[in-house]
């Protein structure tokens, strides 16, 4: 497989575990950029409990930038709506976010070929 | 080609780092724009990668310093989350060359920065011979004829020639010349790679009296020089020893 970017099989239920399938050079960098996403999680909620809007802008824009580059191209949407919703200090919508972060990090099932 | 990135996103550096290697590029991460501007000072790049937002130093900021006071033109790609046209337009007009907002696309952003250094070195540099003054260089067969005489030269005397004609008035660091040269991982002395220029810049000729001048510059890297009347005979007046 040449491109970057994995094929995916979305579940109907967003409970249901989401596939993607990357290529096998990719393992190492893909499995620390889902551990540091998970790490960023807990850090975001801190964030918002200490009203830092500006770490939260940072961190959704990166993974704005950084998402679809590693095959998860709902990250890189999540991050857009995170950078947005900070911006405008949406409290209540950063919790939604948060948590459909928190779920699609649990959901998401990568293999390598 | 030997590339600098500017990100702080470790991830996001990472995966440029891995494209850019398994494209057969030498990737140079950096986390900060002061730290990359410090390597500017010792290094030479065929190409920067910057994002915008960075700690200390912005992405602008770095490219501002890189034109202005560096006054370098190496060929810059802007990778970067901003995307309003005003910001846009901002890094174009302060000397970026091309721009691209994340998320980018692997075999885009190759084909980018291969367009870029493609349009920033010589069209010789892409031919199998290069014909320059006195010099014919056949990289198929590597060998290099000087006034029309084939010159004895090392695999690596080769591969070193070959470097500096390719970048004729081009400031080479060392780094760059040894990551050229003998690869990413070579271990290197200082005095290794001077006395290989040295044995090339006598077995070429690249002394003033000759038309070449291969100058060292101190604690950075050298550079070849073509010179023109007035030069050869200012420095042939001279020593030529220390004009070369």
């Amino acid at each position: 497989m040449s491109g970057r970017v994995g094929q995916s099989e979305v579940g109907r239920d967003s409970l249901q575990p989401r596939v993607v399938w990357l290529e096998k050079d990719l393992e190492q960098l893909v499995t620390r950029f889902l551990r540091r996403k998970q790490a960023d999680l807990q850090r975001l909620r801190a964030a918002l409990l200490e009203a830092d809007f500006e770490f939260i802008e940072r961190v959704g824009h990166d993974l704005k930038g950084a998402g679809e580059g590693f095959g998860f191209p709902e990250l890189s949407v999540l991050g857009a709506k995170l950078e947005l919703a900070a911006r405008g200090r949406e409290k209540e919508l950063l919790d939604v976010h948060f948590a459909t972060m928190e779920r699609y990090l649990k959901r998401i099932q990568v293999r390598f070929n | 080609m030997r590339i600098a990135i500017l990100e702080d996103d470790a991830s996001q550096s990472e995966l440029l780092s891995h494209w850019l290697q398994l494209a057969g590029h030498h990737p140079h991460a950096f986390e900060q724009g002061a730290n990359l501007l410090r390597a500017l000072q010792n290094e030479s790049f065929d190409a920067l990668v910057l994002d915008w937002n960075v700690p200390d130093l912005s992405g602008v900021d770095v490219l501002r310093r890189v034109r202005q006071q560096l006054h370098s033109s190496v060929p810059v790609l802007f990778v970067t989350g901003r995307d309003r046209e005003d910001d846009i337009v901002l890094a174009l007009r302060e000397g970026a060359d091309d721009y691209m907002i994340k998320p980018v696309r692997r075999l885009e952003l190759l084909a980018r920065l291969e367009a870029l250094a493609r349009r920033a070195r010589h069209l010789q540099e892409q031919a199998e011979v290069l014909e320059i003054g006195t010099f014919r260089v056949d990289c198929q067969t590597r060998i290099v004829m000087r006034n029309g005489r084939q010159v004895d030269l090392t695999a690596k005397d080769f591969d070193l020639s070959v470097l500096f004609l390719r970048n004729i008035g081009r400031l080479l660091s060392r780094g760059h010349i040894r990551e050229t040269v003998w690869g990413p991982n070579a271990v290197l002395t200082s005095r290794t790679l001077d006395t290989h220029v040295s044995r090339i810049r006598n077995k070429l000729g690249l002394t003033p009296e000759h038309g070449w001048r291969l100058a060292a510059v101190y604690r950075y890297g050298y550079r070849l020089e073509h010179l023109d009347q007035n030069a050869i005979q200012r420095l042939t007046a001279d020593d030529p020893k220390a004009a070369a």
